[in-house]
């Protein structure tokens, strides 16, 4: 691989890291804020573009994992006086081990079977969530807005020297994690992980002979994804002030789904695009009508066109860019 | 040439995204808060426009059809108001972004009619906390009229689900002797509310509630809860349930042959079109004699079909909103809402600010709503942000509600 | 033991109307191989199109009923032409997204057109009640039993005995071997997307009159009739039938019984079932063991 080759991700990556860092000068606070949710997005994207675009494992069911984790931030802090920023490994780690031992059934499931049992996981999640009253709150949920643990809720935090009020503290959070979220998948799907991963999604017959072990793969795959998913979530109760089990519906891991394949399966620059695509489109669709259920039929008009303009996400998009530029 | 197409589409969808354009921090407006200036008061609602809910979408388009009627006659101290009105799609994730936009980017004067319990509780500390006034929420959970010392800046509209569940358990101990109530009920703070209210209500008498059967909002029928209900040998059963289970509820119960001598309706579910669903063409004997609590006036109700307010609900609802379906008795509910906040706002002045319309709201003693029954006034005070607390019993005869008993009133404490 | 049976019966009548609605998801995979996640709101937009027939335009309640099946028949094969079939030979992902932006589609269109009210639609059975040892029967859910049971009927019948049948099966089994001896394999797909959608409207025609009508009359059955038809076998119609009834009423006797489960459980009780029998076996009660081909 020739060295230009081999650098342009790293300068592309510098050059998001850079504009990710000026950004909040240019646009006004409140954007900035909605750039959170972008950032949270993605991080729920990159793991499960790994399940999904790597190890060709369907879920519709990582919105359960963003509520194991935005709840275990939640009750770590009003519970245990956990402060809000040490709650989010724990909430990874929390969401990846139990996506490690849903991974452990689920190697006997495939394609569309297994897209249904993560679907049934996320229909009966708002439900488990409600039982368990006297642990999560029940439906009355848990307001965060305003704990002290919570930073920067009531009064700007100092971060470097510099002081941020509430709406671009959560914007700098999130897309440090964010950033080296995608530089650890990078890391990932780079190396050996990665191409096993590969192998796994192309043939796992050819796969196993080759001497891949499947089931570690998989349950790998799995356990990373949903600790993404629990990070992503933790972050998302963090910028929400809120969790309740109606905060993380069904359509939540149905529209990371979306994210993904919009984004462009196993590709990581277009899962930004999958981002930001997820985050603004109830955005936008309200903006065209806002009879009762227009927004809707605009967002699933809008998400069979994408299908048909672009087939392979906004990632076969930069693909075919590249193509252009090489000749 | 779709190449072309593809990349056109990304890089606007992208360009418009990043919002680079939009950097803005919004104009000068020229009274010293935000939403107001010399000609517009400014107001954001969030509503259920998709999702589960969207029934009650209803609620902000009546009003908002009421301020564009106020506006065509010169609006309040010479402002039009101006309501923005946000999908949230009953998610109260959603709930907070959408206000956060409302406040830091549509800079509006104050959050009006939004929708939902657990959408409003969310949202609640963060619009205290920014001193933006959190009117009339159009949820009845306990929470929004009480803790006011903590709360100032929030008010709700509508009598409480506990007052309500209040009311219907004080008739029923008053007129009913010894009886064994079961009751359907749904399993969120809503049901749980009015159960409580009802408890309190038929405490110290002989009333007695013999099975509580609750139902999950995404439940797809109640037969279950009903047969169980019956077996129960109750003689009285309560329905404390959105519209869709309570006509389940109630056609369930005559299915079974089960023969109670009085039902109980909470309000929500008592919309005549309700009923009569529910009535199966009058066949429905254990509706028939179903007692109920009312504080709006139901378009579908004959009593007031020669009512001045009614004529002029239709004629806004028709010029306004003609797609929308008139009989909606919840189009009368956001107009009640939006009558009150023009009578709010009007009051507040021609100066106004945020701090001058709360003060208004929280004393307040206004008569005359005419989407509310007559005698039915709107009064808070300290440690009571709940303006409606009276409502009327109504019995449900031969197709029609017909009011009964007079006013019946409950203060939150 | 009266209420026990009460609730027997009670868990019959809801189970075949999951039973219903498995029916159609069972056709859609076993004639084309996909799961549907759209079935459950193109039967809430049928249902919609003959609760307008009657109730605005004053149709009586058979030609509105076989209005509804032809417009949903149409429907459904113009869907799998116009934007399935172009999607096809993409991964499987693509159909699933697709399906979910019909989903949201249909969904926010039924809001749309009709408002989220409730409505009544009627019924082709009448509405009394029978009684039998203090059990009250009601003759609707009899007669829903017996259309879902003719349904299976109808099912196997076409395709056990049917040209067309066999070359449905085909097409979705094996398409490049049936182009060979002669299917015209996407019209076979069509067809199924059809005839499912039909089944759906079906389904949809015969919960409405107990359910009562509004835009998610079919969302909250959708789970109950998935896991209906993996427990029977997604791709048996008796097994989606067996199964329906089975959930129905052991769903019915665990909420009443089991004070742990109760009413906030069923859903959850329900998807266990779905995880655990994709566990044990895959292929349902009635289903055959897949082979994979390496």
């Amino acid at each position: 691989m020739s060295r230009s080759r081999a650098l342009a991700p790293v300068v592309a990556f510098v050059v998001l890291a850079v504009v990710v860092a000026v950004l909040p000068s240019f646009v006004s606070a409140f954007r900035a804020q909605q750039l959170a949710y972008v950032a949270i997005y993605l991080v729920a994207l990159l793991g499960l573009n790994i399940l999904t675009g790597y190890t060709g494992q369907i879920s519709l069911g990582h919105g359960a994992f963003m509520a194991i984790g935005g709840y275990t931030t939640a009750i770590l802090m009003t519970d245990h006086g956990v402060k809000d920023v040490w709650t989010i490994p724990l909430a990874g780690l929390v969401a990846g081990i139990v996506g490690f031992l849903f991974g452990i059934p689920a190697l006997r499931l495939s394609g569309l079977y297994l897209a249904l049992a993560t679907f049934a996981v996320a229909v009966s999640m708002p439900a488990v969530i409600k039982r368990f009253e006297g642990f999560t709150g029940g439906g009355g949920g848990i307001n965060l807005f305003g704990v002290p643990e919570l930073t920067a809720s009531l009064t700007p935090v100092t971060v470097l020297g510099r002081e941020l009020t509430f709406n671009d503290w959560i914007y700098y959070l999130c897309w440090t994690i964010a950033l080296v979220g995608y530089v650890v998948a990078w890391l990932l799907v780079r190396g050996r992980t990665g191409r096993a991963f590969r192998a796994v999604r192309d043939s796992e017959s050819a796969a196993q002979s080759a001497g891949v072990s499947l089931a570690s793969y998989k349950t790998l795959a799995f356990g990373v994804s949903a600790a993404y998913a629990g990070v992503a979530g933790s972050l998302f109760a963090i910028a929400t002030t809120f969790v309740n089990p109606d905060t993380f519906p069904v359509a939540l891991s149905i529209l990371l789904l979306v994210g993904v394949v919009v984004g462009g399966l196993g590709s990581l620059a277009g899962l930004i695009a999958g981002a930001v695509f997820i985050q603004f489109l109830p955005i936008w669709s309200q903006e065209v009508s806002k009879s009762p259920g227009a927004p809707a039929v605009v967002s699933g008009v809008v998400l069979i066109a994408l299908m048909f303009v672009l087939p392979m996400g906004f990632a076969g998009l930069v693909d075919r860019l590249r193509a252009l530029t090489k000749r | 040439m779709s190449r072309k197409i593809a990349f056109a589409l990304s890089a606007l969808v992208l360009t418009f995204a990043t919002g680079v354009t939009a950097a803005f921090a919004g104009p000068t407006r020229g009274s010293t808060d935000p939403g107001v200036t010399s000609t517009s008061i400014l107001l954001g609602t969030t509503s259920p426009l998709s999702g589960v809910a969207s029934a009650y979408a209803s609620v902000a388009r009546g009003a908002d059809a009421y301020f564009k009627y106020v506006n065509g006659r010169g609006g309040v101290n010479g402002r039009k108001i101006l309501d923005t009105i946000v999908d949230d799609a009953y998610n109260p994730a959603l709930t907070v972004q959408a206000t956060r936009q409302l406040v830091e980017q549509d800079k509006v004067f104050a959050v009006f009619n939004g929708l939902g319990t657990e959408q409003n509780l969310a949202v609640r500390d963060y619009l205290n906390a920014q001193k933006v006034p959190q009117l009339f929420a159009a949820s009845g959970a306990t929470a929004f009229g009480s803790e006011t010392a903590k709360y100032p800046y929030t008010i709700g509209l509508q009598p409480s689900y506990q007052a309500e569940g209040w009311v219907l358990g004080k008739y029923l101990a008053r007129t009913q002797g010894a009886t064994k109530v079961a009751v359907l009920f749904q399993n969120d703070d809503y049901g749980a509310d009015l159960l409580n209210g009802f408890k309190k209500g038929i405490e110290r008498s002989r009333v007695r509630i013999a099975a509580a059967q609750p139902y999950e909002v995404t439940a797809s029928d109640v037969q279950a809860q009903i047969a169980k209900l019956r077996s129960s040998g109750a003689n009285v059963f309560a329905v404390f349930a959105t519209p869709k289970f309570a006509i389940q509820a109630y056609v369930y119960a005559n299915k079974l042959g089960w023969k109670p001598k009085l039902s109980l309706t909470n309000a929500v579910s008592s919309a005549s079109n309700v009923m009569q669903l529910a009535s199966e063409g009058g066949t429905n004997k254990v509706v028939e004699g179903s007692v109920s609590i009312v504080f709006l006036k139901d378009p579908t109700d004959p009593s007031w079909k020669n009512d001045a307010a009614m004529r002029l609900y239709r004629s806004i609802m028709k010029r306004y909103a003609p797609s929308a379906n008139v009989d909606d008795v919840y189009h009368v509910y956001g107009m009640a809402a939006a009558w009150t906040a023009v009578e709010a706002l009007r009051r507040a002045g021609k100066d106004l600010t945020r701090d001058g319309l709360v003060k208004v709201v929280a004393n307040m003693n206004f008569t005359g709503n005419p989407f509310l029954l007559p005698g039915i006034g709107l009064r808070t005070g300290p440690g009571d942000h709940f303006p409606i607390e009276q409502m009327v019993l109504q019995r449900w005869h031969k197709g029609t509600w017909k009011s009964f008993g007079g006013i019946w009133g409950y203060r939150t404490a | 033991m009266a209420d026990f049976m009460q609730q027997v019966v009670a868990g019959l009548a809801s189970g075949s109307i999951y039973a219903s609605l498995a029916l159609a998801l069972v056709l859609i995979h076993r004639a084309t191989g996909v799961i549907n996640f759209a079935q459950g709101e193109m039967a809430t937009f049928s249902t919609y199109i003959a609760w307008t027939l009657t109730t605005n335009h004053g149709w009586n309640y058979w030609p509105a009923f076989a209005a509804t099946l032809v417009v949903s028949f149409v429907g459904g094969a113009a869907i799998h032409q116009g934007i399935i079939r172009p999607n096809e030979k993409g991964s499987v992902l693509r159909v699933v997204i697709v399906t979910i932006g019909l989903l949201l589609a249909l969904n926010g269109l039924v809001t749309l057109i009709w408002s989220g009210e409730v409505r009544a639609v009627p019924s082709p059975f009448p509405t009394r009640t029978i009684e039998i040892a203090g059990v009250a029967i009601s003759i609707q859910d009899i007669g829903t039993i017996g259309v879902v049971l003719a349904t299976v009927v109808v099912l196997w019948l076409l395709f056990q005995y049917t040209r067309i049948g066999l070359a449905m099966r085909a097409a979705a089994v094996n398409p490049a071997e049936a182009r060979l001896v002669g299917v015209r394999v996407a019209w076979m797909l069509s067809l199924g997307w059809g005839l499912a959608a039909v089944l759906g409207a079906i389904s949809g025609m015969l919960a409405a009159p107990s359910l009562f009508l509004d835009p998610n009359l079919m969302a909250a059955l959708l789970i109950y009739a998935f896991a209906a038809a993996v427990l029977g076998g997604i791709d048996s119609p008796l097994g989606a039938v067996v199964g329906g009834l089975t959930l129905g009423v052991g769903l019915n006797l665990i909420g009443t019984y089991v004070d742990f489960v109760g009413a906030d459980l069923r859903l959850p009780v329900a998807l266990l079932v779905i995880l655990v029998v994709l566990l044990v076996k895959p292929s349902g009660i009635f289903g055959k063991t897949e082979v994979k081909r390496v």
